[in-house]
């Protein structure tokens, strides 16, 4: 610890055994400062009040992804189960949600899930109130926000961030070509409302010649049942039929769906960026690069340093970049780090923001000028960031 | 997958016609005029714009992107038209690439093509003509002095089109690349739809011939090997396509192969073993990007690059 900084104590939710925990950790320790006390997601689903008894003046909050672990799942999906909401997605008692088995890859009630966690938020989010002083590194609420896509998209074109533009909301395979056709955007990016990175996506074109889609989601039917899945790698489907069940069983659940805007490519890849903003400035940044339409840190796709893409722009072309990130992370003034996903347009000239994600800050190895996102954070926070 | 856009067309750098909507620098560019999704106006607004540029009279060349925005069927017939009355107009042009339109931006089997045999009489002085895109694609027996370099890339190409540039007169042409595609996606051309131009008395200026992304690349590499135009030519291309140890061997003991400067097979399924065999002819070899065949549902696949 450098002499005259003060001891900052961190209370995290998140789950133990997750790499994010230990990466924060080690993080705190190069700062010189104390382990992060951790609360679990499953004890503070059990013991609402688990923050309440541990939260002291000073302290810091850090909530962490919920993901990567199967109980945590089922727990928030059980959580979802009583809370009232629009028909049409699928929906599971608590007891069932309770006694699901693990199946890898499987995307169980993502609607459901959503609920269950947006309770979880909000609790916290009330108990707060009665908490001592204390620094919250993302706010419950925009967290929240940034778990409902279209609600997201929302709030970024309010603030005015350059973003592909949405079709509305579809219910369904039908609604969406009807859309597509009123809007005359026939190509376009489906994804889950509450899903996290690349979790049911799928890009589609549609054209006199049918129907083309590329996604890493798969619709299985077994036993009478229609399961929905995410795998690691991007297929190509041109069957109609298959196209629409995927499209209808997504679309059930909640969508978000945009334009497809076409991508820049460096060296034959297609790509997109991630930047980390850090008290609204955009500092890690990563290139995410993909054989197809998707690029995603969790698919076999090449990730690589900016260097290569800074020497084909100009440097006003990648600090004009940096600040769309910037202004899409200015629409949650309460988080102090959000995961930016940027597009840049062939020609190098002009961006999109794609995504912006609450846990966008697991960047392994990547620094900004020596900084991990972890260290970068840690820094803001001791030298006073509050939201 | 076509990832970007053409940076450089016959010798010079390409660069966006929308951004400024003024030929600033007329023979030291070619200019790409496309249409993005959110453009204000059509195509042919954007082109007639260029044409009534004062300098549209000195450019060397021109490249014609996405003219559809979103939208894939609409057909490249009124450009091709709007290109044919401007003869006069585009008095200086000689390189023309019809369809740079990348895999984000289309397909490259909706891409709607249409007849341009007209071109080539309209422009008598055109060198280098490049189209992308095989759908309703034609290009007849075309008589012409000056094309040096004729490429065509589909993710299809329809053997009707191979009939029309077989039977054209092409005395000044040293360049033919045909991406003949996968039957999937219209490509239906046969070794004997080529037999005219592999017997060697076609083209009498031919130096490259590139028969690319090619679903039947084990086939056309037997017959190259020892159809006589190898003997005249510098470069034979097959990149893209499926060869594997078959066809590369085929080349490998052909001794018209051995008398080329440069053999490309990049993205290929052939083998070390066989690619060595071809370097040990003493040529250059371009064997880069070798691809691992895709085993899904218990089918072997070796997939093309452009099949879509």
């Amino acid at each position: 610890m450098r002499p005259g900084e003060r001891l900052m104590r961190v209370v995290t939710v998140g789950n133990p055994s997750c790499v994010r925990i230990a990466a924060f950790q080690d993080a705190l320790e190069r700062a010189g400062q104390p382990t992060s006390v951790v609360i679990s997601y499953l004890d503070l689903i059990r013991e609402r009040d688990a923050l309440d008894r541990t939260m002291r003046e000073g302290d810091c909050l850090r909530i962490e992804s919920p993901g990567q672990e199967f109980e945590v799942e089922r727990q928030l999906i059980a959580l979802g189960a009583n809370v009232d909401d629009e028909p049409g997605a699928s929906r599971i008692g608590r007891d069932g949600a309770l006694r699901l088995l693990f199946d890898r890859g499987r995307i169980w009630f993502p609607r459901q899930w959503f609920l269950g966690f947006r309770e979880l938020l909000r609790d916290v989010d009330r108990r707060r109130a009665a908490w001592p002083g204390h620094v919250a590194m993302n706010s419950p609420s925009e967290i929240e926000a940034m778990f409902d896509k279209p609600r997201c998209h929302g709030l970024l074109v309010k603030r005015g961030v350059s973003c592909p533009p949405s079709l509305g909301r579809v219910r369904s395979y039908d609604e969406l070509r009807q859309r597509m056709q009123e809007t005359r955007i026939f190509r376009v990016f489906v994804k889950l409302a509450h899903g996290s990175s690349a979790s049911g996506v799928v890009a589609l074109a549609i054209g006199r010649q049918g129907v083309v889609a590329f996604t890493t989601a798969e619709v299985v039917r077994e036993a009478g049942e229609v399961r929905l899945y995410n795998s690691r790698s991007i297929r190509r489907i041109e069957d109609g039929r298959e196209v629409a069940l995927l499209v209808d069983t997504l679309a059930r659940e909640g969508v978000q769906v945009e334009r497809w805007i076409p991508k820049a490519s460096v060296d034959g890849s297609v790509f997109d960026l991630r930047v980390v903003v850090i008290g609204g400035r955009a500092r890690q940044v990563v290139v995410r690069k993909g054989p197809g339409p998707m690029t995603n840190l969790h698919l076999r796709n090449r990730r690589d340093d900016p260097s290569r893409l800074r020497a084909l722009m100009l440097e006003s072309e990648w600090d004009a970049a940096m600040s769309e990130a910037e202004r899409a992370s200015s629409a949650f003034p309460s988080s102090l780090h959000v995961g930016v996903d940027l597009l840049i347009a062939p020609g190098y000239r002009h961006w999109a923001v794609l995504e912006v994600n609450a846990f966008g800050d697991l960047l392994h190895g990547v620094s900004d000028r020596g900084l991990s996102t972890h260290d970068a954070e840690i820094a803001e926070l001791l030298g006073g960031w509050a939201a | 997958m076509i990832a970007a856009h053409a940076t450089e067309f016959a010798g010079l750098p390409v660069r966006d016609f929308s951004r400024k909507r003024r030929i600033v620098d007329p023979t030291g560019t070619i200019y790409r005029l496309s249409t993005d999704y959110d453009a204000e106006d059509p195509f042919t607004d954007l082109l007639s714009r260029f044409l009534e540029d004062p300098n549209a009279g000195r450019v060397p060349g021109l490249v014609i992107g996405a003219w559809q925005g979103d939208e894939s069927d609409a057909s490249s017939e009124p450009i091709v038209e709007a290109l044919v009355a401007a003869r006069e107009t585009l008095g200086s042009l000689r390189a023309l690439f019809l369809g740079d339109i990348i895999s984000e931006e289309n397909e490259i089997s909706w891409i709607q093509q249409s007849d341009v045999t007209p071109l080539f009489e309209a422009y008598p002085n055109l060198e280098i003509f490049r189209v992308r895109g095989g759908s309703n694609l034609a290009i007849g027996t075309i008589r012409h002095e000056n094309l040096r370099s004729l490429i065509v890339e589909t993710g299809g190409l329809d053997a009707e089109v191979v009939r029309g540039i077989r039977s054209s007169d092409l005395p000044r042409l040293e360049h033919l690349e045909l991406w003949l595609g996968s039957d999937g996606y219209g490509g239906n051309v046969t070794v004997a739809d080529l037999e005219p131009i592999l017997q060697g008395d076609q083209f009498p200026a031919l130096v490259y011939l590139g028969i690319r992304n090619c679903e039947k690349a084990d086939e056309f590499a037997r017959a190259l090997a020892k159809a006589p135009i190898l003997e005249r030519l510098e470069v034979l291309d097959m990149s893209m396509g499926n060869l594997s140890d078959e066809g590369a061997l085929a080349l490998a003991e052909s001794p018209a192969v051995a008398g080329l400067d440069l053999l490309d097979i990049h993205f290929h399924y052939v083998s070390e073993e066989a690619v060595g065999k071809l370097e040990t002819l003493g040529i250059k070899v371009n064997a880069d990007d070798r691809q691992e065949p895709d085993d899904y549902g218990g089918e072997t696949s070796r997939y093309i690059a452009v099949s879509e």
